[in-house]
C-alpha cells in the first residue's frame, strides 16, 4: 500500500509546476491582482491595531506602493480606484509619514497612464499633510506647486508658497518664486523651476523620475515652439507653409532635431502651421490648465 | 538559606525551566524573522527602509514579548499545581510568597534576556544595512519591557484564580482593554448614557498600556524626556506591586488539599 502511494505522490509532484505553467500561459505570468479593501476608514484600521499603528501604516504604505505599481504596469483598467483610500488610511495611521503625502499626491495627480489623473484629490492629501505637519515647509511647498502645476491657480499657489517661506528652515527661493507667480501669473519658466526643485529634492526613484519626465516635456515643448517659429519664418519667406518639417531643414531655417526628447518625431499640423509633441510620444500630455506648461 | 536566596533559587530555576520551553524558541524565532523581513519590506517602501525596519523590530518585541508573557506567565503556577509538583516544594522550607515571587522574577528575567536578544537582532540588522545603531530606540524598548512585566503580573494573578486556559483569556482581555484605554476614557462621547463614575472606575482599574508605547516617537527620532520615563516606571512599579500583591494573597489563600 505504501509503495503505490509513494509512486502516486512522485507522479503528482511534477504536475504542480506543469499546471502552474499552463495557468501562466493562459493568464500571463504577471497579472494585476484584484485588489480589495475591506476597511475604508483609517480610524477603523487604527482601532484594530492598538499600539501597532506605525507597523500598520507601513503595511498600508507598502500596499499603496504595490497597488500603484500593479495598476500602472499590469492593469488594463488603470482606474487607481483604491489609491485614495489607501493613502488616506496610511496617513491616518501615521500622520507623520511625510513621504506618503508627497508620493500619494503625485500618484493621484499625474495624468493617466502615469497616475490617477485626480489632482483635486492629490491636493486634498497634501492639505491633510499640512494640517498634520504644520511645521513642514516642504509639504506646503508641494501644495503650492500642485496648485499651480495641476490646477493652474497661480494666485493660490503664490499664497501657499508665501506661507511655506514663513516656516523655520524654509528655502530662500520660495518667496522669490511666489512673487514671480504673482507678477507674471505663472509661465513655463515657473513650471520648469518647480519641477527642477522637485527633481533636486527627490530621492532616487519614482518621484525623481516623474520630475525628470516633466522637465523633458517642458524642454520638448520649448523645442516644438522654436520649430513653430521656424515654420512662421518659412511662411513669410516662401508665402506658404512647409508641407513637411523636413523642408525646414532643407531651407536652412531649422538645424536642430525634429523629435522630442524621447526621440519621437513631432506632430506637425500643416493647416495651422503648429508643431507639438506627438500623441504617440510618452511625453505627450494635454494642454496645461494655465500658461504654466 | 535566607528568604531572598530561596527566592533567587526559585527564580533561577524558573529561568532554566522557561528557556527550555519550545514555545519560547518559536516566538523568539518569529520575532527575529519578522525583524529580518523588514530588510525586504523596507526595500519596497520607497526610501522608508530604516523606519520600516525600526517599526517592525519594535512591534515584534512588543507583540511576541506579550505572547511570551501571557502564555508562559499563566503556566508558571498553574502547571505546578496541575502536575502536583507544587506540594513537595511547599513541604520544604519555602514560603508561598517566596515561591510566587521567585516564579515572577524568573520569568521577568527570561523576558529581559529575550528583549536583549531581540534588541541585538534589531541593532545587528540596522548595522548590516549601513544604518546607525540608534541608541534612542532604547527609550522605546525599556517601556515595552515594563509593559511586559505588568502583563506577567496579570497572567500570574489570573493563574492563581482559575485554570490556565481561562487565565490566558482573561490576561489577553486585560491587555486588549489596556491598549484601548483611550477609547474607555472617551467612552461617553459615543455612549453618553454611561455614568461618569463607571468611566472613571474603568479608567482607574484598567491598566493603561498606552503609557508604555513610545515606538512612534523614537522611530521619528523624537526624544523621550527622562522624567516621562521615570513616571512610567513609577506607574508600572505601583501597578505591578498591586497586581502581584493580589496574586500573592490569592495564592496564599488557596487550599491545595
Amino acid at each position: 500500500m505504501t509503495r503505490p502511494l509513494a509512486v502516486l505522490l512522485l507522479l503528482l509532484v511534477p504536475v504542480v509546476p506543469w499546471s502552474q505553467s499552463k495557468i501562466d500561459e493562459r493568464a500571463g505570468i504577471f497579472r494585476a491582482q484584484e485588489e480589495v479593501l475591506y476597511l475604508w476608514s483609517g480610524e477603523q484600521v487604527r482601532n484594530l491595531f492598538p499600539g501597532f499603528e506605525d507597523l500598520a501604516a507601513d503595511v498600508y504604505w507598502l500596499r499603496t506602493v504595490q497597488y500603484f505599481g500593479g495598476q500602472r504596469v499590469y492593469s488594463r483598467k488603470k482606474d487607481f480606484a483604491l489609491l485614495r483610500p489607501l493613502v488616506e488610511i496610511t496617513t491616518t495611521l501615521d500622520p507623520r509619514l511625510e513621504i506618503a503625502y508627497r508620493y500619494g499626491a503625485v500618484f493621484l495627480s499625474e495624468l493617466p497612464p502615469t497616475g490617477a489623473g485626480r489632482p483635486h484629490e492629490g491636493i486634498e492629501i497634501l492639505e491633510k499633510g499640512t494640517r498634520a505637519m504644520p511645521e513642514s515647509w516642504r509639504l506646503r511647498q508641494y501644495l503650492g506647486f500642485f496648485y499651480f502645476l495641476y490646477l493652474g491657480d497661480a494666485r493660490r499657489a503664490a499664497a501657499v508658497l508665501e506661507e511655506a517661506a514663513e516656516l523655520p528652515g524654509a528655502a530662500f527661493w520660495l518667496r522669490t518664486l511666489a512673487a514671480d507667480l504673482l507678477a507674471r501669473g505663472g509661465d513655463r519658466a515657473a513650471s520648469r523651476q518647480m519641477w527642477q526643485r522637485m527633481f533636486d529634492q527627490s530621492e532616487e526613484g519614482i518621484l525623481r523620475e516623474n520630475a525628470r519626465v516633466q522637465l523633458a516635456i517642458l524642454d520638448s515643448r520649448d523645442r516644438a515652439d522654436q520649430i513653430t517659429e521656424a515654420v512662421q519664418k518659412f511662411e513669410r519667406r516662401h508665402g506658404r507653409r512647409p508641407h513637411r518639417l523636413e523642408e525646414l531643414r532643407r531651407s536652412g531655417l531649422w538645424r536642430g532635431p525634429l523629435e522630442d526628447l524621447n526621440g519621437v518625431p513631432f506632430h506637425y499640423d500643416a493647416s495651422r502651421g503648429r508643431v507639438s509633441i506627438s500623441r504617440e510620444s510618452p511625453l505627450w500630455r494635454p494642454e496645461p490648465p494655465a500658461a504654466g506648461g | 538559606m535566607g528568604g531572598l536566596s530561596r527566592l533567587v533559587a526559585v527564580a533561577a530555576n524558573t529561568f532554566r525551566e522557561t528557556v527550555r520551553e519550545r514555545v519560547l524558541y518559536n516566538l523568539v524565532f518569529f520575532a527575529i524573522l519578522m525583524t529580518l523581513s523588514g530588510l525586504l519590506l523596507g526595500q519596497l517602501s520607497i526610501r522608508q527602509d530604516e523606519k520600516v525596519l525600526k517599526d517592525i523590530g519594535l512591534a515584534a518585541m512588543d507583540f511576541f514579548g506579550t505572547l511570551i508573557a501571557i502564555f508562559i506567565g499563566v503556566g508558571l503556577v498553574s502547571k505546578e499545581i496541575e502536575r502536583r509538583s507544587l506540594y513537595p516544594l511547599l513541604a520544604k522550607p519555602l514560603s508561598r510568597g517566596e515561591f510566587f515571587l521567585g516564579k515572577f522574577a524568573g520569568l521577568v528575567f527570561t523576558l529581559l534576556v529575550n528583549i536583549a536578544v531581540m534588541t541585538l537582532g534589531l541593532y545587528a540588522t540596522l548595522l548590516a544595512t549601513g544604518r546607525g545603531a540608534d541608541p534612542g530606540l532604547l527609550a522605546a524598548i525599556y517601556p515595552i519591557f515594563l509593559g511586559l512585566v505588568l502583563v506577567v503580573a496579570f497572567a500570574m494573578l489570573f493563574s492563581t484564580l482559575t485554570s490556565s486556559a481561562l487565565a490566558s483569556v482573561l490576561t489577553v482581555g486585560v491587555v486588549l482593554a489596556g491598549r484601548f484605554s483611550d477609547v474607555v476614557r472617551n467612552m461617553r462621547e459615543v455612549l453618553p448614557a454611561v455614568p461618569t463614575w463607571v468611566v472613571d472606575g474603568l479608567s482607574a482599574v484598567i491598566p493603561n498600556f498606552r503609557n508604555f508605547d513610545f515606538k512612534d516617537r523614537v522611530t521619528y527620532g523624537d526624544p523621550v524626556p527622562g522624567d516621562v520615563l521615570l513616571w512610567v516606571t513609577v506607574y508600572a512599579a505601583v501597578y505591578v506591586t498591586i497586581v502581584l500583591g493580589l496574586g500573592l494573597a490569592s495564592f496564599r489563600s488557596r487550599d491545595f488539599q
